[in-house]
C-alpha cells in the first residue's frame, strides 16, 4: 500500500496525540471501532462557549486511521460544535488522498468526532441544543 | 477435468459436512486430489481459455484449502456461510460492533501496554492473559456455530479480531 505523502506526515508526525480528562464537563469524548480490522480510535474535545479549544486523540490502527484522526484534531480546534458536526469522511479522505480500501479509516474519524460532539451534548442536558 | 462446481461453497468443494468439526485427513486427501487434477501443468498444451481456467481453479482450491484448514478462518467462512460478512463494515451484513464498554477495554488495555513496557514480566503477564481471552472468544464463537447462532459467533470473532491484533502490536513494537 502507497500511502499519500500527508497520510506519511500525519503517521510520522501527529498532531495532538494524547488524552483529556474524560470526567471534566466540558470534554466530550468518543470512543469508535471498525470491528472489520480491529481498529480502535479515542477522540476528545474541549468545549468552551460552543466552540472547540482542545483536541487529543489516540488511534490504534493503521496509517490512514491514525492519519484520518490526526486531521480531524487539527482542524475542529477552533471550529464551533455546529460546524464541527458537519465534516463528513469525503472531506478527510479527499485531504488525505486516501484510496478506496481506506475509506473506512475517514469514516472512523468522522465518527469518532460526531459520537465526541455527542456525549459533549449529553453532558450539558442531553438534547440536541448545545 | 473433474468436476469442480464454481459456485460450490469451500465445504462442498471437498466433499465435506458443513461445520466446525472437520474431518483433517477426509480434507488433505481430498485437496491433494482436486490440486493434482486441476494442477495448471496438466494444462501446458491446452488452449489459452482451458489453461486460464486451470489456473483459476487452482488458485479457488487453494484459498478454500487454507481457509478450512486454519481454526479462525474456518470459524470466520462458517458465518460468512450464515450471512455475516466478518471483512465488510456494512452495518447490515459486515461485522457487528463491539460495545462501547469493550472499547473503552481496549484503549485500556493499550495504556497498560504503554506503562508496561521496559518490563518484560509485565508484558508477558498482560500478552498472557489476553491471549487466554481470545482462545476463549474463538472457543465461544465455536460453540455459537454449534448452537446455529451465527449472530453471536460473529460477535465473538470481533472480540477475537480486536484482542489478536492488540497481541500483535504487543510482540510488533519494542
Amino acid at each position: 500500500m502507497a500511502y499519500s505523502d500527508k497520510v506519511i506526515d500525519h503517521y510520522e508526525q501527529p498532531r495532538n496525540v494524547g488524552s483529556l480528562d474524560k470526567n471534566d464537563d466540558t470534554v466530550g469524548t468518543g470512543i469508535v471501532g471498525a470491528p472489520a480490522c480491529g481498529d480502535v480510535m479515542k477522540l476528545q474535545i474541549k468545549v468552551e462557549d460552543g466552540v472547540i479549544k482542545d483536541a487529543k486523540f489516540k488511534t490504534y490502527g493503521c496509517g490512514s486511521a491514525i492519519a484520518s484522526s490526526s486531521l480531524v484534531t487539527e482542524w475542529v480546534k477552533g471550529m464551533n460544535l455546529e460546524d464541527a458536526e458537519k465534516i463528513q469522511n469525503s472531506q478527510i479522505a479527499e485531504e488525505l488522498s486516501l484510496p478506496p480500501v481506506k475509506i473506512h479509516c475517514s469514516v472512523l474519524a468522522e465518527d469518532a468526532i460526531k459520537a465526541a460532539i455527542k456525549d459533549y451534548r449529553k453532558k450539558h442536558g442531553g438534547g440536541d441544543e448545545a | 477435468m473433474v468436476s469442480f462446481d464454481p459456485t460450490a461453497d469451500f465445504f462442498q468443494i471437498f466433499a465435506l459436512d458443513r461445520g466446525y468439526a472437520l474431518d483433517r485427513d477426509a480434507l488433505e486427501r481430498r485437496y491433494l486430489e482436486l490440486a493434482s487434477a486441476v494442477h495448471p501443468d496438466r494444462f501446458v498444451g491446452a488452449p489459452a481459455g482451458e489453461r486460464r481456467l486451470a489456473m483459476e481453479r487452482s488458485s479457488a482450491l487453494n484459498e478454500a484449502y487454507r481457509a478450512l484448514r486454519d481454526p479462525v478462518r474456518r470459524a470466520e467462512y462458517l458465518v460468512k456461510l450464515g450471512g455475516v460478512d466478518l471483512d465488510s463494515s456494512d452495518p447490515e451484513t459486515g461485522a457487528p460492533r463491539p460495545t462501547q464498554a469493550f472499547l473503552i477495554e481496549m484503549i485500556e488495555l493499550r495504556e497498560q501496554l504503554e506503562e508496561a513496557r521496559g518490563d518484560d514480566d509485565a508484558v508477558d503477564e498482560l500478552r498472557d492473559a489476553i491471549e487466554t481471552r481470545a482462545d476463549g472468544a474463538l472457543d465461544d464463537a465455536i460453540a455459537a456455530l454449534g448452537r446455529g447462532e451465527t449472530p453471536a459467533a460473529a460477535r465473538a470473532l470481533v472480540v477475537h479480531r480486536y484482542l489478536r491484533r492488540f497481541l500483535e502490536e504487543v510482540d510488533g513494537d519494542d
